[in-house]
Formats: structure tokens, C-alpha cells, sequence
């Protein structure tokens, strides 16, 4: 699995959507399941697949799919 | 298999994305995230299993957690840990800190959701800060004060709860910090903060002793195993109050579960093993019996290990057997002969040596054994024979050992499937009492007739009445047997105690002795007495002596007592079970007839005058006397 795949495979999981509907725009403004909670698991499990430690006072940043895959660019991966 | 394994290796690989698309086995699926517990695999694999949840979930349990902390990104763990030992759970999570509100109160949600088992999981650190963060800065009387304080509280809430519900609580105790407070100064000289720490976990171990249906959970034993200083999470601590770092979801989730095992009949009882590559290294057909690795010196040292460890098993009441694809006269010979054999042929119940399909000689064991399918673990060296009998028998927990036979012995230290909740005499010998139940049924088949067979195994029945030293023997059988139990209601210690002290209900315990030997406790029955008429309001029997008229002879003693008490009906109930198939039927048997409804309870009625009351005459009985018991 490339890095790109893992990436909607970790989103399309933790908020219960099909892979298409991923896009930039999507964000916990956008989607319901993306609550609180999920917005946790979601960095929780960005942090465990890519190998990653963000610090927690950046945790509560990235609250779209645009932010995500700029903050992964960030640390070298792309997706 | 081990719910507490770390995270190792790296994330998803390709390789498994491909599996994916074929079908696995449950098993084989858990093993994975096991290996590498993410939470996308928690996820993945929950949603891979959800078509199948209804069939790996025996027991539908309702689980609330009142918590100290944000418990709420561990509910998909639970309730995946739930399903992979057979619970189908619905959860609860309290509000976040509402802990003591949640117990106390009547109309509170946790109140509401009438939970089967409360999990109790209050950290310390939560409730007492100042013990972890302030320690120096206290007296040894403000520590004391702040603890006791903490203490009587949680206390009141915990018995204001258990005077409203019957659920059972499981609560956790305190974790040790990863680095004590004082430094390296050593304990002993002062008081220390582990001491006010262990003097808490003692207070919570004091109350499980005066709440019913309270257990403690060494929750502190978990975090050490694990290792403390990465147990925890600073980050998601301080940011959403989720203390325990999100590696450990699994192993933490896996930890509550198994506690809850034994208390729903879900603990596995019996383990089958290979031999070749399993017990010692080598095939014995190929090298023969001196050729084989086993002894002091690598590899043969950790099969040693490892038959040492399963041996240990075995004197907690786990039963053993062998299936091997091998002549029999080979492995018989290196059980009896070997000198550096650990297991020797008394501790097998039974073994199967041929050429047939493993599954199939394990479907014999489970028959041999009087056991269910379910009951059983199997562990083999190939593959090919794992993912044979994961196909074949889904419902045996199958355990593919690894390449390196190092790695043995630490297999069986991390299976979690065998607890019981206490571990009482017959346990330490049920490995006897199967071999026993081997050679009466090898016996059987050379006998002719029943009545014949009965009388030779000159049978001799103890009956106790409200026995009290047969109390931790009852609880645990009605937990732990399936089989043969009327209406499959699991009772605890103090439940069974509550029926003792009653006036209106007995206890029934009986031993049973032949001359294959002493069967210890084997069954219950719990009688309510009324006038009108006496109700069985338990009635169960260890699989391990069906059929040699133990059951049938208990009920007419029961009987006799209800004539003699005067009484004109004795009536029970029957709830079909998947499993408790072998009891449909022995009612009828019984001269009862089919009074209520014959669908989910069914209610048996049996006149009592005139009825069979007299023991068959190949049973002789004994009225027990609690200060000589036998089997405990």
C-alpha cells in the first residue's frame, strides 16, 4: 500500500465514509463523524501508520483534509 | 492469543492489504492486531468481522464504564476484545468525571442502561492527585487523610450502587508511578509513596471482600508488565484527558475482557497439543526417540521450558491432550521413557496418535472428554495443520506456534483464555478426573450390558446439604458448565451463600466416588421450598459423569425429601441453550411433564405421588457432613 492509499484507508476507516468521497474541502465542518473524538483517532492513527509524533499543542489543528496532507508533506510524506 | 502483546513490526503492509481481500478466519485476523495493534487495524478488523458478529458472540453482555478519564476512544477495542472471546457487547461509557454521580445516583444514565458488569476504572492519579504530583510536599498524616478520604468515598458510591443493581463491578486498582517521587531514596526509611499507594490497592481488596459480586482487577500489575514509563501518553493526557497512550488499547482492552471470562462461562478448559516440533524438536518417527531435542542444552532446553509451563497449566485444572500424525508406539514410547520428558503419559486425559485429519481426532478428544468445541485450544508447529483446523473447527482456539521454539514457553504465559476467578481442589486435580473418565469409558466399551457397567463401577454419592465449604466449588460450577445445566444462570460466591442462608431454598452439592477413583464435587442443584410445591431452582451436573444415572438419582432423592416434607409437586425449568442440548430430554425422563410454554423457558411439573423415588441399586448414597467432606 503506497502512502496515498494508506492515507484514505486510515480517513476512509476512522470516519466511516467510502475512499471516493475524500477529497481537500472535507473537514470536521463538512462531516459529522468527524467529532472531537474522531479528529483523535483520526492524528492517533496518522501518528502510528506514518510513524509520526506531533506535538500536542499542534494536535488540535489539522481539522481538514487540506491541512492533513500539508502537515504529512511537512514531515516528508507525501500523499 | 495474547491480549497484551506491545506493538511491534511496522504498519499494514501490502501483503495484508492482498489478504484482505480473501476470506480469514477470525483468529487469524485478531493475531494480526495483536502484532500490530493500531488503531486502523482495531477499526479494519472490526468492520471485516461485523457480518459475522452475531455467530462469534455466545454471550450478549451489556458493559458500562464508569471512568476517571476520557474512556471513550477504547469502546472499539472493547468491544473487539468482547467478540474475540465470544461477548457480543453493547457499551456504556459514563460522562467524563461524573464517576461518583454515575454510581450514586437512581435516575443517572449508568442507572438506565441496566449494564450486565460495570468496569470501574478510576485512576489514582485522577481522584488523588497530590499522592503522584505533590508526594514531598505531604505529611505522612495529609497523605493518609487525602487517600482515606478518597477511600470512604468511593466506598459509599460503590455500595449505594450495589444496594440498587446486581451487576457485577469489576474495578481496577491503583498503578505505582513510573518513577517514585522520593528519588532513589530507599523505601523503608520513610514513608514511601508506593506505601501509600499498596495501602489504597489494600482498601480496594477490602472492599471486594465486603460488596458482592465486587472483583479487583491488578490493574498495576498490567501497566509493569507493559512497561510504566511508556504506558502513558503526556500529550493526549493534557490535551482530551486520554491518559493511556493509544498503542495500549489493545493489551488494556484485552485485560478487562479476560476478566470477565470466567464470569460468563467463556474461559477455555482444555489444550491439545502436537507433538513433533511442539513438545520436543525433531520428529520422533525420522530420528527416534533418542534422536529427538529435548534436554539441557538448546533447543532442547526450551521445549523443557515450555512442557514445564504447560504441566503448571495443568495443575491449575486445564485438561491436556495430544494429537499427533505419528505411529502410536513412538510418541507413547517418549512419554513413558525419555528422561528429560516433563509430561509423561498420566497428565494426557486422552491422546490421539494416527494418520487421520487433526480436526477429526479432535472432535474424537472432544467427545472422549465430554467437553465442547469451544472448550478446546490447539497448538501445533505447521501451518498447515492450523489453518486446517481453524476451517474445519473455527470454534477451537487455534495457536500456531513460532519458528523458534525460544519463543514457547511465553506463549502459554501470555494465554488469557483459561482464568477462573478462584482455583479450588478439584481444579488441581481435574486432570486426573479426565484421565479417570478415559478408562471408565474404555471400560464401558468392554462391558455389556448398562446395569452391568453401573454396577462395576461400584458408584458411591455423597449429598450435602447447604455446605458451606462447597461454596467457591458451586459458584464456579455454575459458571463454568454449559453442558448439562438447566438454566445456564451463573451464580457467584455470594450468591450461592444468600441461598445457604435462605430458609426457604437448599444448597445441594454432591460428591461422587468410584472405583476409578474420587470425581470431587460435581454437582448442584438449588432447591426453593414452598408448600405447595418444591421448585429446582439450579440444577446442573459436571459433563465429566453424565450418563451413569448421577442425575436421575439426585432428582428422586430430591423427590423423597419433598414427600417426606409433605409436599404434593416438584416443578423446574428448562431454557434451551445452544449448548445445553444434553439436558432436553431428561426431564421427561424423570416422570416430568411439559406445563408452560415450549419455546425460550420451559416449565416442568412432576406429581409426586406415587412417583420413583428409590436410588437404582448400583448407587449407593451418603448424606455428606460439612466437616468431612470429600473432594475439597
Amino acid at each position: 500500500m503506497d502512502n496515498g492509499q494508506k492515507f484514505r484507508s486510515i480517513v476512509s476507516t476512522i470516519l466511516q465514509i467510502p475512499e471516493h468521497e475524500i477529497t481537500d474541502d472535507l473537514s470536521s465542518e463538512t462531516i459529522d463523524t468527524w467529532d472531537s473524538l474522531n479528529h483523535i483517532n483520526l492524528i492517533g492513527a496518522i501518528e502510528q501508520e506514518f510513524g509520526l509524533t506531533l506535538d500536542a499543542s499542534t494536535l488540535s489543528q489539522f481539522q481538514s483534509i487540506f491541512k492533513l496532507k500539508a502537515m504529512l508533506a511537512e514531515h516528508g510524506v507525501s500523499v | 492469543m495474547s491480549h497484551e502483546s506491545g506493538k511491534q513490526g511496522s504498519p499494514q503492509s501490502a501483503a495484508q492489504a492482498e489478504a484482505e481481500r480473501e476470506a480469514v478466519h477470525p483468529d487469524a485476523l485478531f493475531s494480526e492486531v495483536d502484532a500490530c495493534p493500531t488503531l486502523l487495524n482495531i477499526s479494519r478488523v472490526t468492520k471485516r468481522l461485523a457480518p459475522q458478529r452475531d455467530d462469534l458472540a455466545r454471550v450478549g453482555l451489556k458493559v458500562a464504564c464508569v471512568s476517571s478519564f476520557t474512556f471513550d476512544p477504547l469502546k472499539p477495542a472493547l468491544e473487539l476484545q468482547g467478540l474475540r472471546a465470544g461477548m457480543g457487547i453493547h457499551s456504556y461509557i459514563s460522562p467524563y468525571g461524573q464517576y461518583e454521580q454515575e454510581l450514586i445516583n437512581p435516575s443517572a444514565g449508568l442507572a438506565d442502561f441496566r449494564p450486565d458488569v460495570v468496569l470501574v476504572t478510576i485512576r489514582l492519579q485522577d481522584v488523588c492527585r497530590p499522592i503522584y504530583d505533590e508526594f514531598n510536599g505531604m505529611t505522612e498524616d495529609d497523605a493518609k487523610r487525602v487517600l482515606d478520604d478518597w477511600i470512604n468515598r468511593l466506598s459509599a458510591a460503590l455500595q449505594t450502587y450495589r444496594e440498587r443493581a446486581s451487576a457485577y463491578i469489576l474495578m481496577q486498582n491503583y498503578d505505582l508511578p513510573a518513577v517514585s517521587a522520593t528519588g532513589i531514596t530507599s523505601r523503608g526509611q520513610l514513608y514511601a509513596q508506593a506505601d501509600a499507594i499498596e495501602w489504597a490497592n489494600k482498601q480496594l481488596a477490602r472492599l471486594a471482600e465486603s460488596i458482592d459480586n465486587l472483583y479487583v482487577m491488578d490493574y498495576d500489575g498490567l501497566v509493569a508488565r507493559m512497561g510504566r514509563r511508556r504506558w502513558s501518553d503526556p500529550r493526549t493526557e493534557f490535551y482530551a484527558r486520554i491518559p493511556i497512550a493509544n498503542d495500549h488499547y489493545w493489551p488494556l482492552t484485552g485485560f478487562y475482557i479476560r476478566h470477565l471470562r470466567p464470569l460468563y462461562g467463556l474461559s477455555k478448559k482444555a489444550i491439545v497439543l502436537d507433538a513433533d516440533n511442539t513438545l520436543w524438536g525433531g520428529v520422533v518417527g525420522d530420528a527416534g526417540p533418542n534422536g529427538i531435542e529435548l534436554g539441557n542444552d538448546f533447543p532442547g532446553n526450551a521445549y523443557v521450558a515450555f512442557q514445564k509451563r504447560i504441566l503448571d497449566l495443568h495443575h491449575r485444572g486445564i485438561i491436556l491432550a495430544i494429537a499427533s500424525k505419528n505411529e502410536p508406539g513412538s510418541v507413547e514410547s517418549v512419554l513413558q521413557n525419555h528422561p528429560d520428558m516433563v509430561l509423561r503419559p498420566e497428565h494426557f486425559a486422552t491422546t490421539q496418535i494416527n494418520w487421520n485429519p487433526k480436526p477429526d481426532n479432535l472432535r474424537q478428544i472432544a467427545e472422549d472428554l465430554n467437553l465442547g468445541l469451544d472448550a478446546f485450544v490447539f497448538m501445533d508447529d505447521s501451518p498447515v495443520e492450523c489453518e486446517m483446523m481453524r476451517t474445519a473447527l473455527p470454534q477451537v482456539l487455534t495457536i500456531p506456534l513460532p519458528k523458534d521454539p525460544a519463543a514457547y514457553p511465553d506463549i502459554i504465559e501470555s494465554l488469557d483464555c483459561f482464568d477462573q476467578w478462584t482455583i479450588s481442589a478439584e481444579d488441581r486435580k481435574r486432570g486426573e478426573l479426565y484421565k479417570a473418565e478415559a478408562g471408565r469409558r474404555e471400560f464401558q466399551r468392554q462391558t455389556v450390558d448398562l446395569p452391568t457397567f453401573y454396577r462395576h463401577l461400584e458408584m458411591q454419592m455423597t449429598l450435602f446439604i447447604d455446605c458451606v465449604a462447597h461454596v467457591a466449588r458451586a459458584s464456579q460450577m455454575t459458571n463454568r458448565t454449559n453442558q448439562f445445566n438447566m438454566n445456564t444462570i451463573r451464580c457467584s460466591e455470594d450468591d450461592i451463600r444468600k441461598f445457604m442462608a435462605a430458609t426457604d431454598h437448599e444448597v445441594i452439592t454432591l460428591a461422587l466416588r468410584d472405583r476409578f477413583g474420587d470425581n470431587g464435587v460435581v454437582g448442584l442443584a438449588v432447591v426453593r421450598r414452598r408448600e405447595e410445591a418444591w421448585t429446582l431452582h439450579l440444577f446442573l451436573m459436571s459433563c465429566r459423569v453424565l450418563g451413569r444415572t448421577v442425575e436421575q438419582t439426585v432428582v428422586r432423592w430430591i423427590k423423597k425429601r419433598a414427600q417426606r416434607a409433605g409436599v404434593k409437586q416438584l416443578t423446574a425449568e428448562f431454557v434451551p441453550t445452544s449448548k445445553n442440548k444434553p439436558f432436553a430430554g431428561f426431564y421427561r425422563e424423570c416422570g416430568f411433564n411439559l406445563a408452560g410454554p415450549s419455546s425460550d423457558i420451559q416449565r416442568w411439573e412432576c406429581e409426586l405421588e406415587g412417583a420413583e423415588t428409590d436410588a437404582p441399586d448400583w448407587m449407593a448414597i451418603d448424606i455428606g457432613h460439612p466437616d468431612r467432606q470429600t473432594g475439597t
